[in-house]
């Protein structure tokens, strides 16, 4: 076999993959601690603006560059290696505020300033990586190997960064990898050219180095920013995972409780215990109490709705999904659990309470009655016997503010959909319950959505009339809503009403319940949840979920998207409520995602027109089916990422090494089957026919191994869920593998026939597929949303037999 | 833990407002004394230039608001008190132009001034009268507390962020507001000294009311909580103590705008 040749380009280019990911990654996590998570989609689409734009630029300036490429590339990596803090920096004196958008029109400047400062880094990365297709004409596929196994290389090594060096930070720390780059890429240009470029490059790394320290500009609406404001507020803790930066105060002021406390006479029976506030992200809030040993100062917990299965059980095995600050755990022992396991998915929780926060929370974790597991609940579960819990309690996951604010539109959940509650439903033991207590929002919609997910759920898993084991209270905050395995006993039901009765809480379900029972201290206009829940359990559903304003049709795993609530049905109502202020129904990570998916559309088309245009003159047909080639491939390959990575997620149970698992394994070997037909192709010297020959068995190898998967991959995760992580962990690569390795093909194999017959559109097919593949990240997630992870894939599958036929177009072109 | 969802910052705001902003405002201003000649931003009296703004505020969107007149507020005492107190002298001076629109403003430290007519919405609520002492927990800018002022005898009102109690205390002085007093600290224990109230207002949710204030609430009289994320109310919570001591909670949704099920 030949030598692998690495050359300086070569591994200039594999840090640049890696400096775009890394970024990219780093970038979303800022902007999630900065404001919401759902600014992830607008990382997104600032990375798709910077790499249509500067493979557009490049095309367009082709004849000023031609020849000087080396030093152009040279001068990216150095502008790369400033522009990295420098636009961070920047980037942090923007006052952009997600919750003034709707009052202020200001907000949409913000908004686009921020757009174009972040962008520009990514405008760099891709300037770098379409040069060097420029530099090396013949070896397309090569170059495009050392791109990927650096993205696939930086994905998993920011990950393991932002385990210790805050995001903050690490826009500084990767500015030695894009120095290195740059004396790379500048290493074989004459003196005259590394002076010229060494002493501004000098320069600017010291004024990067003078932005260290650099904090993150916190909404100053979320959690965090409230606690710290505080009179006697104090950071006591922090720590971070590259799943959220957790910050611990102290004050006398955080009395964070799971809900109403109804009814609680604080003079009999004592204030709070004092506690630390857990802000995940400078947002969602779990409390960790002050704990002695001593139970008697947590009887508040027996005041909130989420005490109602304690009712329904004696000295239960038990099971909290989402433990935090341990709060659900003490309610847990306080109302006399046998055993507690606790379920924290948060690295970052388990390194505080284990350390700062050890003897505050009175070593909680390491009680005999209590099992710490870092997981994801329902990966955990899929491991555990069945019949082996008495009640799985879930703890309040969010705090009350963001959940109203519809920050979570467009989050997958895995844990709250129909397979999943039939899971529970199998590990409970014949007599289990259980329990799920969620804020109640106005309009009504989440409570109303998860007592309808648990009715179909027991159907599914064989019970014949679900009404018969449901009990449903709230407060005017919380709701709580409990699934009993078997038919809950004339003696439970009363157990339920007079919990309910004693504690002030409204009875919105529970079997035999009449109108009259319902909406008597919590008093809405309408029993709306008892009308629901009434609905729900007749022959009424469907009727029902069509008629109501909000999409309150279960979630399943092939559309996990719990908290999504909008309905394109009701946007005149809503826009209405908007306008006069008094009702103001948005959910943001719908809204981001909408625009972003407008905003790529309205670019790509920018970016495909315009230099048809400009290039249609004398370029002969062609250049409308190279278009649609890079496009479709676009899609099409982010299509399938995104809707494996769901898939793995489930499996691998932590969501943090899946995706790093999963998106290294993806961009590796992809890499490799692009240098796999870069070999193919150079022993074929230019013969005409071998990239379409490649594609069309790679575009066929995808749909099997892709459909194989569609049909198989559900038996082999459940027969493989208690397997020991890193026997997850490799079967997912094994799995993975073939079908990345030929996704990795048809893209370097194109862009080779475009390099061979029309050099000059090289840089635009770049740029071009790097738009279309955000564009496919961000639409992804939008079409799963509506029609299910499924059918994106099978789109995926579809994109790429377009892009075939679209190939065979491109061969037709003349030698340039 | 309160959240706050007022509060202003009169006292910080020249710290606060950019350098572009203070070039701006002269300019601002006089565009306003050209509309309205004759008046000044330091007057006092209710006829300060803005008392036009403030007739439209009142006639167009609390008397009669556009989305339903079910929704409009009667009681004479709050329509009084809106026309009168300076709502312009509570909100950030960039913000002075838009202080008589019909909505929630920023005025820093993570708060906000209500939407108008929701303070007016909520004071009817509270159903007090000439007679009455009002606790309020958040004071913010201080606005909510003016307007009870114009109508109870006495208003309690506690900011447990220090510079927004001493700039709202400040500022309520300033207006001859001499029946407010406001005090810096933690509101959760309520102002048992006081107690018990005619009336409380919590200007933000938390995770629970707290149950001194419940207690504080005399037999009879109401407590009335915003409930929403910043910038929005999604529902007013209306917590009425019967004669008995029995509480009974309201749910005031505007269901008007997104009805639940379709109309046919």
């Amino acid at each position: 076999m030949r030598r692998f040749p690495v050359s300086r380009l070569h591994a200039a280019i594999l840090l640049i993959g890696a400096l775009g990911i890394s970024y990219q990654i780093t970038l979303m996590r800022v902007l999630a601690i900065a404001q919401w998570h759902h600014f992830a989609y607008m990382i997104i689409s600032v990375a798709m603006l910077g790499f249509a734009v500067s493979g557009t630029v490049i095309a367009l300036l082709r004849r000023r560059i031609e020849g000087r490429e080396r030093p152009l590339l040279a001068a990216g990596a150095l502008a790369l290696s400033a522009s990295l803090t420098t636009c961070f920096v920047l980037s942090q004196l923007v006052p952009f505020e997600t919750f003034r958008l709707t009052s202020e029109p200001a907000q949409l400047r913000h908004l686009l300033i921020l757009y174009l400062i972040l962008a520009i880094p990514f405008f760099l990365v891709s300037w770098c990586v379409a040069l060097g297709f420029l530099i090396e004409p013949r070896r397309i596929g090569r170059l495009y190997f050392f791109n990927m196994l650096g993205s696939g290389l930086g994905a998993a090594a920011v990950v393991a960064l932002l385990f210790w060096v805050r995001p903050a930070t690490v826009p500084l720390v990767l500015t030695t990898p894009a120095a290195l780059a740059f004396s790379l890429a500048a290493g074989g240009l004459g003196r005259r050219w590394q002076l010229g470029l060494v002493i501004p490059a000098a320069l600017l790394l010291a004024a990067g180095l003078t932005t260290r320290g650099q904090q993150i500009r916190g909404s100053e609406y979320k959690g965090l920013s409230h606690a710290l404001r505080l009179p006697d507020a104090r950071v006591v803790a922090r720590s971070q995972s590259p799943l959220s930066e957790l910050t611990a105060v102290a004050s006398t002021a955080i009395r964070e409780t799971p809900g109403q406390l109804s009814g609680y006479p604080m003079r009999e029976l004592g204030e709070l215990p004092e506690q630390v506030g857990l802000y995940f992200d400078g947002g969602s809030v779990s409390a960790v109490s002050r704990f002695d040993g001593a139970l008697e100062p947590f009887a508040f917990l027996d005041y909130v709705t989420g005490a109602l299965p304690y009712r329904l059980t004696d000295r239960p095995e038990t099971l909290v999904v989402g433990a935090g600050g341990g709060i659900e755990v003490l309610s847990a022992l306080y109302h006399g659990a046998r055993h507690v396991t606790a379920i924290e998915v948060d690295p970052g929780v388990h390194a505080l309470v284990r350390e700062e926060l050890r003897e505050h929370s009175g070593r909680l974790y390491e009680r005999e009655d209590v099992t710490l597991v870092l997981a994801e609940g329902r990966g955990y579960l899929e491991g555990r016997p069945d019949g082996s819990l008495d009640l799985i309690q879930f703890a309040l996951l969010d705090s009350f503010s963001a959940a109203s604010a519809g920050v979570h539109a467009l989050a997958e959940s895995y844990l709250y959909t129909t397979e999943a509650i039939q899971l529970y439903l199998r590990k409970l033991s014949p007599e289990g319950v259980l329990s799920i207590t969620r804020w109640l929002k106005t309009p009504p919609r989440d409570a109303i959505k998860l007592f309808g997910t648990m009715v179909e759920a027991a159907e599914l898993a064989g019970i014949a009339q679900p009404g018969l084991h449901l009990a449903f209270v709230r407060s005017w905050n919380t709701g709580t809503i409990v699934l009993s395995r078997a038919p809950l006993t004339e003696g439970q039901v009363g157990s339920v009403r007079n919990f309910a009765s004693e504690r002030g809480l409204d009875v919105s379900y529970v079997p035999g319940i009449r109108r009259t029972d319902t909406n008597r201290y919590t008093v809405l206009d309408e029993p709306v949840y008892y009308e629901a829940a009434t609905a729900l359990l007749s022959d009424q559903r469907e009727q029902f979920y069509r008629d109501y304003a909000f999409h309150v049709r279960p979630a399943s795993d092939d559309r996990p998207h719990f908290f999504r609530f909008f309905r394109w049905g009701s946007t005149g109502r809503f826009i209405e409520g908007t306008r006069h202020g008094w009702f103001n129904f948005v959910e943001w990570g719908y809204v981001a995602l909408v625009a972003t998916v407008v905003q790529a559309v309205i670019m790509g088309f920018l970016l495909v027109l315009l230099p048809l245009i400009l290039f249609a003159r004398g370029s002969g047909s062609g250049l409308g089916a190279a278009a649609v080639y890079f496009a479709a491939l676009g899609l099409a390959y982010m299509f399938l990422e995104i809707a494996f990575i769901q898939r793995f997620m489930l499996f691998l149970a932590y969501p943090v090494y899946a995706v790093a698992v999963v998106l290294t394994a993806f961009l590796v070997f992809s890499g490799l089957g692009a240098y796999a037909a870069d070999r193919r192709l150079a022993a074929a010297a230019g013969e005409g026919r071998e990239p379409l020959r490649l594609v069309r068995v790679a575009v066929s190898l995808i749909a099997v191994f892709g459909l194989a998967y569609l049909v198989v991959i559900p038996a082999v995760f459940r027969a493989t869920a208690s397997w020991p992580d890193p026997g997850r962990v490799a079967l997912s690569i094994l799995l993975l593998s073939p079908l990345a390795f030929f996704m990795g093909i048809p893209f370097p194999a194109g862009l080779q026939l475009v390099s061979d017959r029309r050099s000059r559109l090289v840089p635009w097919a770049w740029g071009l597929n790097g738009a279309a593949s955000v564009l496919g990240a961000a639409l992804a997630t939008l079409l799963a949303v509506h029609l299910g992870f499924r059918a994106v894939m099978v789109l995926a599958f579809a994109c790429y037999a377009v892009a075939a036929v679209a190939l065979g177009n491109i061969r037709e072109w003349t030698e340039a | 833990m309160i959240r706050k969802r007022e509060g202003p910052a009169r006292v910080e705001r020249e710290a606060a407002v950019p350098k572009l902003n203070r070039l701006f405002l002269p300019l601002l201003f006089m565009s306003v004394g050209a509309l309205q000649p004759g008046e000044g931003l330091a007057q006092e009296t209710p006829d300060d230039g803005f008392r036009e703004a403030r007739e439209r505020l009142v006639r167009e969107h609390i008397v009669d608001p556009p989305f339903g007149s079910e929704y409009a507020v009667r009681d004479q005492d709050v329509l009084r008190a809106m026309r009168t107190v300076p709502r312009h002298r509570f909100v950030p001076e960039e913000l002075v132009r838009v202080a008589y629109e019909d909505q929630p403003l920023p005025i820093g430290h993570g708060q906000t001034i209500s939407q108008p007519f929701i303070v007016a919405s909520m004071t009817e609520l509270l159903g007090v009268g000439a007679e009455d002492r009002v606790l309020e927990i958040g004071t913010g800018s201080g606005y909510q507390a003016a307007v009870l002022a114009e109508i109870v005898d006495r208003v309690f009102t506690i900011e447990i962020v220090e510079p927004l109690a001493t700039s709202a205390r400040a500022r309520l002085a300033e207006l001859g507001y001499e029946n407010v007093d406001v005090r810096h600290g933690d509101g959760y224990f309520g102002w048992e000294a006081e107690a018990p109230f005619d009336g409380i207002i919590v200007t933000a949710a938390a995770s629970h009311i707290p149950p001194p204030l419940v207690e504080q609430l005399r037999p009879g009289a109401r407590m009335v909580i915003p409930v929403g994320p910043p910038f929005q109310v999604q529902t007013l919570m209306l917590i009425e103590k019967q004669a008995d001591g029995r509480v009974v909670q309201r749910n005031l949704m505007p269901v008007r705008f997104v009805p639940f099920t379709r109309a046919e």
